[in-house]
């Protein structure tokens, strides 16, 4: 049998050519190297200005919110993974964090100390992925190749801990499965201790390159109003004048015991996004340095307890389930039928290194959630570009994309 | 027989549930509790007709009517520095009494609360949009309505958002099963092939148990896997996949381990 | 006339291949494999991940091209969803002859995890794929040795006749 012909029209749909208001209409992806995953944008262009942009997501919807309803709770761990996947720890722990407050679980201290350094770890990643990513479409190939080169040595930590190296799964409901591995802290601190200087050679390279600042300076700049209007967090809402950030206006874990600064901007452009990024690098490292000690302090004290006790819930230890016969039936329970929180609602946000992650749970009593939805920030920092495009040139495009730092699995989830 | 499964909830189900399980509540407190939500709560009611209102997990809860959405939206914004609406969605109670319940998750940056306003509309109605006064419910109404099919009044692009515009059915409702329906089975094929391509391209696999003929077993033990249905006896010859062939490649040298240099120390 | 610094007599000998055209094109096809940037999903952050310092795709040769005209192979590198099945024949479909297709991590195979209405269940639904590789998301390393596959793949072909079109049914 031959090769079926395949039916789809030449792609001129887009375009109509005998237009008498001088627009051309230019169809940007959804598969475009510098659009971060697949993004499709629309843009109607007067010469080389854009008037009128379209955004149009959903070529990475894989119905995750569908799938968390037929899902039990622990089940639907691995598939937070996804969602932003450059930092994947950071989704594991606004799902887990959401149940937890759902069936109010209060989380030892040692696995909140070793929550909070994989989230700040991902957070480093994160930004550092951001970094290059966006450096590589602006034209710096040599901010890529340093920092992908730092990324891999966060990447190994975190496999050493986890054994993925980009989808963790490294948090469950109730605290985390595992103690860190012995050189944790050592690789830990050999890594922060060159930080510093390898952050000075991004910013060396880029903070007064003059292509760098033509194409960030002036470029992008959204306004309060637009920031709150459009739902901004994160980076992007911190670039635009608040010095707003849910770890320390709401904290969680352990945040209200550490000392941060949440560094800001009032500019709003693409360049003050930069420098948040950059500040905020700097930021994540001080809080590492304290969570080192702070488990330092865990060790010391012999608070060992890693998963909260709550056998209705979480299942027992292993040691217990293999020698305790309550213990065994509970846990054989919890996997094959699920836990079954109790009936009520939840929204709770954590401060991912994108922005407001949040987990909207309906529970009616049932081992699924009866809905689940989830706030990514992307998804929002996608809209603004609606607003942002216009008024700006085709090449200030990718830079523009390029700051808003939005991931497409957390956009169309 | 065939057992009876209902057509207006095809999700998971508990496939056991104790006759005498009483389902816990997440425990709710009344808005007097605190002072922040008691005022805030005085002021819309002052205004506008409120349901019901309790604080459940650090969150007010306030049922209002559905035609009041965007006055209150407004009200909190201008005069009760309610900053962002963080997230907007619908949860389906198709099955229940046939209805949506809408929910408008409020941010208050100034005074670091979050309060949600929620409120039930028939199957059918549809909600009037708030874009006006928040742009981010643009994008959130759209994947309403592509989730839900519930309209928004005065929207401006009022399309499907995350699924293609041709695409059949509303994913999120409880009488769509995860795997999708028959359109959702065959669109690409259909899309890109033409219907008469269907049976030559043969159904989605989406048994995850399936086992094909050519699979193989023992993935556990690299290098000896097995075919299956094979007798495994425990010394079977290596299977192994090399990537260059026995003699060499032409102009290509053959990677020595030996004269090659490993880098252990990853921290160098 | 300049001397030669180099001893050509020496190791190897002169720098002369006598060779068929089928290897010499097929050593030239497999040591430029350039791929097309077509990252879906969190395969494609491994994949860029390959590209970048440490992986060093390039010492294969590999490297990563935007268009699909100047692409050899098209690395689906995440979930295909239904949404965008149209656009990967479409790329597919602009990309010259002879052109293969690896079809990276679980998602891009079978759907993976994301048994949904959403997710094409294979990519090879749409475009007949050379190389499955497993994993989610799989590893650089895999990614590396998939590529050193497809080198061999491509060394087995007869290169001196048109290849036959492949076929996805």
């Amino acid at each position: 049998m031959a090769q079926i012909k395949n039916r789809l029209t030449p792609f001129f749909e887009n375009i109509t050519f005998d237009r008498d208001d001088n627009e051309l209409v230019l169809n940007f992806g959804p598969q475009h190297p510098s659009a971060h995953g697949q993004l499709r944008l629309m843009l109607h262009l007067q010469q080389e200005q854009i008037v009128k942009a379209h955004p149009d997501v959903g070529y990475l919807h894989r119905g995750m919110e569908k799938m968390a309803e037929n899902m039990i709770y622990n089940e639907f761990m691995p598939t937070t993974d996804r969602m932003d996947y450059i930092a994947s720890s950071s989704n594991n722990y606004g799902f887990a964090l959401a149940v937890e407050k759902l069936i109010g679980l209060e989380v030892p201290r040692r696995a909140k100390v070793i929550r909070m350094m994989l989230l700040e770890i991902n957070r480093l990643m994160s930004h550092l992925f951001w970094l290059a990513t966006t450096a590589l479409d602006i034209g710096a190939m040599t901010v890529f190749l340093f920092a992908f080169r730092e990324r891999e040595y966060l990447m190994d930590i975190i496999e050493g801990y986890c054994g993925a190296r980009l989808t963790h799964a490294a948090i469950r409901i109730g605290g985390v499965p595992l103690d860190i591995q012995d050189d944790f802290l050592h690789q830990l601190r050999t890594f922060l201790n060159k930080l510093p200087d390898n952050i000075k050679d991004y910013e060396d390279l880029l903070d007064s390159n003059r292509i760098w600042l033509m194409r960030m300076e002036e470029v992008g700049t959204i306004s309060k109003e637009m920031a709150l209007s459009w739902g901004c967090t994160g980076p992007m809402l911190r670039a635009s004048g608040f010095q707003w950030d849910i770890r320390k206006e709401e904290p969680y874990e352990l945040y209200d015991e550490v000392e941060f600064n949440v560094p800001y901007s009032d500019k709003g452009d693409n360049y003050a996004r930069y420098r948040v990024y950059m500040q905020e690098m700097r930021e994540t490292a001080k809080i590492l340095y304290q969570t080192i000690a702070m488990y330092e302090a865990c060790v010391k004290n012999d608070q060992t307890e890693l998963m909260a006790h709550a056998p209705k819930y979480i299942s027992a230890p292993k040691l217990d389930i293999m020698t305790q016969n309550y213990s065994l039936m509970q846990h054989f329970v919890l996997v094959t039928q699920g836990m079954r929180p109790p009936v009520g609602e939840v929204y709770v946000a954590t401060e991912s290194p994108k922005g407001e992650l949040g987990f909207f749970i309906n529970s009616q009593g049932g081992p699924y959630p009866y809905r689940l939805k989830l706030r990514a920030p992307s998804f929002w920092h996608t809209g603004i570009l609606t607003d942002l495009l216009p008024g700006h040139y085709i090449p200030d495009v990718v830079s523009i994309i390029g700051t808003t730092n939005i991931v497409f699995g957390e956009v169309d989830r | 027989m065939r057992a009876y499964t209902p057509k207006d909830d095809v999700q998971a189900k508990a496939y056991y549930t104790d006759r005498f399980y009483v389902a816990p509540q997440v425990p709710k407190q009344d808005v007097s509790t605190d002072p922040v939500f008691a005022a805030d709560l005085e002021a819309i009611s002052a205004k506008f007709e409120v349901k019901e209102s309790f604080i459940q997990v650090e969150n007010m809860v306030i049922y209002i009517n559905a035609k009041d959405i965007y006055a209150v939206l407004e009200f909190m914004r201008d005069s009760l520095e309610y900053t962002q609406l963080t997230e907007m969605s619908a949860i389906d109670w198709l099955a229940k009494d046939d209805t949506f319940e809408i929910f408008y998750q409020m941010l208050s940056m100034n005074k670091r609360k979050r309060t949600r306003i929620k409120f039930f509309i028939k199957n059918g109605d549809a909600v009037d949009s708030v874009e006006k006064l928040f742009r981010c419910a643009d994008w959130s109404e759209r994947e309403m309505f592509d989730m839900f099919g519930i309209e928004a009044n005065n929207h401006p692009f009022m399309k499907r958002i995350l699924m293609p515009y041709d695409w059949q059915g509303n994913p999120l409702l409880k009488t769509y099963p995860l795997e999708g329906d028959e359109f959702a089975a065959w669109y690409e094929i259909d899309k890109i092939y033409g219907k008469e391509a269907r049976e030559a391209i043969g159904p989605e696999i989406r048994d995850t148990a399936r086992v094909d003929r050519y699979d193989s077993e023992r993935f556990a033990r690299l290098g000896y896997e097995q075919p299956k249905g094979t007798k495994i006896t425990g010394n079977e010859e290596p299977t192994v996949q090399s990537y260059q062939e026995e003699g060499g490649v032409f102009m290509v040298t053959k990677f020595d381990k030996d004269t090659s240099k490993i880098i252990d120390d990853p921290q160098r | 006339m300049a001397q030669h610094k180099v001893n050509y007599t020496q190791d190897g000998g002169l720098p002369v291949a006598l060779t068929s055209i089928d290897k010499i094109v097929n050593w030239g096809r497999s040591n430029s494999i350039w791929a097309l940037t077509y990252g879906l999903a969190c395969c494609g952050i491994e994949m860029m991940a390959s590209g970048a310092s440490r992986f060093d795709f390039d010492r294969y040769g590999t490297i990563f091209r935007a268009s699909p005209r100047q692409a050899d192979v098209m690395i689906v590198a995440g979930t295909l969803t239904k949404k965008h099945a149209e656009f990967i024949k479409r790329l597919y479909d602009q990309m010259t002859e002879p052109r293969w297709v690896i079809s990276m991590g679980s998602c891009a195979n079978t759907g993976g995890m994301f048994n949904t209405y959403a997710t094409v269940q294979g990519c090879d639904r749409i475009i007949p794929v050379d190389l499955y590789l497993p994993g989610c998301a799989p590893r650089p390393e895999t990614l590396q040795y998939g590529v050193m596959l497809l080198q061999k793949k491509i060394r087995a072909n007869s290169a001196s006749k048109a290849q036959k079109p492949k076929r996805l049914m």
